[in-house]
């Protein structure tokens, strides 16, 4: 019982952190249709921009701050020289994000040096509670804490307030939001910009979580991201994060009782969702 | 038109006997070596083109063909003897192998849409993947294995020889497929899938026909591959392999035989030197960055690629009241 109870937490955590992962990949998909394929990148840079304000003003909450700043700003950068040219052409897309991911990557081991690097848990959310049996992690439930606020935070943003109108209206149609009077250029680059915000502070919070980051993990964690996405249903929300609780879980599970699957098992669920429900889990209302 | 197409072979054909002489005139190993490496991955461009360039579909798991050859062909000369008999009869095997996965995974795959497949296709090649990872006792896992490959092939020159003639063949093979009436439907399917249905053709059909064709090519430049290193590992399954094929097709130009070509000669050059320089200066170590701003610049300014570039604007010179029919950077 305090076996599946520790399982369960590990795996929720993770889930929550492939799902903050996927929350910027959603809201960039879905609400902007652009297949950002860079967005692990910005996840590692995140990473990467936290431990070193960690390491220099040794506080957590100063890092989680510096990788937002450093989301904000590689998520202005991206808009205006990568996704602008090729917005409504998929391919060009895959193509372009591809190539600045490889960029993004390897600017990493300029900047910081090729080797990985430790990160630290900060000391409040170190060691764990023991309730009976059960040993929990403190840091893991901080995760999950985090990533259903910011769940219900965007999911707010969306449905109840103004910017979330305008954003899905701008989506449905682009000319129709223009001649009101409202530049949706602008409105497309605060979404890509908050997609990367939810990138780099997905990567802010993985840091401590597995102890150490290094420059390939933008690419091993966008394809989970990936992956939770189209389970999901792409540009769906809820869905996303229904879906990066099912992998983070069966993911947790099969480490260890079936090790051997483990590293396939997320393509597996990708492969038969796909196959028998293509459009994902959830599907996306105009 | 016909003349045109006369200076194009009359032109080919010229270089392709220089590439002929080479080996004979100079003694240079490393040129031998890095252009036998050239024409193995104009022959996995050229296959990757048949799905990106001709059929307008992205896919992410070409990598898996490229490693289904060169298992293929590293299991077999390793199990049984590394005669040239062997050696042809793996490379026929894996393109079985590989045209039997490929229907199989087109069947399954294709009639999602354009990004769905993309996804799809690199699920699929990730488990492919975990599965030669796994399969320790025919694979070796992750550290892959040595194979002694033909007598024949101790010599540089010859094995050059033999893969100048695979590329030959399977440029002519492909340029005869792309001009034949399928081709024809495959590049209708690119432009518009929908009205190409409504004409009555069974796109997924043509779809899965151009994912074979590809898949089989690809097979046979992995197998070239591996008895070019007489070595295989996990490597030529990765990611790294399916975006060097992408990256020479757009570099050289998509939606042409010969694009592809030029696009392996500048990719594997370009690494040769690039990785030369990084002993010199150090900053040349994280050369991938060039490779990396090379794809947005070309994705950007030159949709194209070089020989569509310079296609247009022959086009252009010569007919400027005809306004080119295809256009890359609309949707391909």
């Amino acid at each position: 019982m305090e076996l599946l109870m520790n399982l369960t937490i590990n795996g929720l955590a993770t889930g929550m952190l492939i799902f903050l992962l996927a929350a910027g990949l959603t809201l960039i998909f879905g609400l902007m249709d652009v297949l950002n394929f860079a967005h692990g990148g910005l996840f590692a840079w995140g990473a990467f921009s936290s431990v070193w304000f960690y390491s220099l003003t040794e506080s957590f909450v100063l890092a989680i701050l510096g990788a937002i700043l450093t989301g904000i700003i590689l998520g202005f950068i991206t808009e205006k020289l990568i996704i602008k040219p090729v917005y409504g052409n998929h391919v060009q897309q895959i193509l372009i994000t591809l190539g600045f991911m490889l960029v993004l990557t390897e600017m990493l081991k300029v900047v910081f040096g090729p080797n990985q690097i430790a990160a630290k848990t900060p000391a409040y959310f170190a060691g764990s509670w023991e309730i009976g049996d059960v040993i929990i992690i403190k840091y893991r439930v901080f995760i999950i804490v985090v990533g259903f606020l910011v769940f219900g935070i965007v999911q707010y943003i969306l449905k109840k307030t103004k910017v979330g109108l305008i954003v899905r209206a701008g989506v449905m149609n682009k000319e129709m939001v223009q001649t009101l009077g409202i530049n949706i250029n602008n409105v497309f680059l605060y979404v890509f910009i908050a997609g990367a915000v939810l990138a780099s502070l997905g990567g802010a919070l993985m840091a401590p979580y597995s102890g150490v980051i290094y420059a390939e993990m933008g690419m091993e964690f966008a394809i989970l991201g990936f992956i939770v996405v189209v389970i999901g249903g792409m540009g769906s929300f809820p869905g996303s994060l229904l879906a990066a609780i099912l992998v983070g879980l069966t993911g947790s599970y099969m480490a260890y009782y079936v090790p051997s699957l483990s590293l396939a098992v997320n393509m597996l669920i990708m492969a038969i969702v796909l196959i028998f429900r293509p459009q994902g889990l959830f599907r996306v209302k105009g | 038109m016909t003349t045109k197409y006369q200076w194009n072979n009359i032109f080919l054909t010229i270089i392709v006997i220089v590439l002929f002489i080479f080996p004979f005139v100079t003694d240079s190993r490393t040129w031998t070596i890095l252009l036998t490496q050239i024409f193995i991955f104009s022959i996995l461009a050229m296959s990757y083109d048949i799905l990106l360039g001709y059929t307008g579909i992205v896919s992410f798991g070409h990598a898996m063909f490229f490693g289904i050859g060169a298992y293929t062909t590293g299991v077999m000369l390793d199990r049984v003897e590394p005669t040239i008999g062997v050696f042809i009869l793996s490379i026929v095997t894996g393109m079985i192998i590989a045209g039997i996965i490929s229907f199989i995974v087109g069947l399954l795959t294709l009639r999602l849409k354009s990004h769905f497949y993309a996804m799809l296709t690199l699920a699929l090649s990730g488990l492919f993947l975990v599965l030669t990872e796994k399969w320790r006792s025919l694979t070796s896992g992750n550290d892959g294995f040595t194979f002694r490959a033909p007598e024949v092939f101790k010599d540089r020159a010859v094995f050059y020889l033999v893969v100048l003639v695979c590329l030959v063949v399977t440029y002519i093979l492909l340029r005869r497929f792309v001009q034949s009436p399928l081709g024809h439907i495959l590049v209708a399917v690119r432009e518009n899938e929908q009205r190409t249905k409504s004409l009555g053709f069974k796109v997924l059909h043509y779809k899965v026909i151009a994912s074979v064709v590809a898949g089989v090519v690809a097979s046979l430049a992995g197998a070239l591959y591996a008895i070019s290193l007489r070595f295989v590992n996990t490597s030529v399954l990765t990611m790294d392999i399916t975006l060097d094929a992408l990256l020479m097709t757009i570099i050289g130009g998509v939606g042409t035989l010969i694009g592809p070509i030029i696009g392996a000669g500048v990719i594997e050059l370009s690494q040769h030197y690039l990785s030369g320089l990084a002993k010199e200066y150090p900053i040349f170590e994280r050369w991938i960055i060039f490779f990396g701003i090379l794809y947005i610049l070309v994705v950007i300014f030159f949709p194209a690629g070089i020989v569509g570039t310079i296609r247009q604007a022959y086009y252009k010179r010569k007919k400027p009241h005809v306004v080119e029919g295809r256009s890359n950077s609309e949707d391909l």
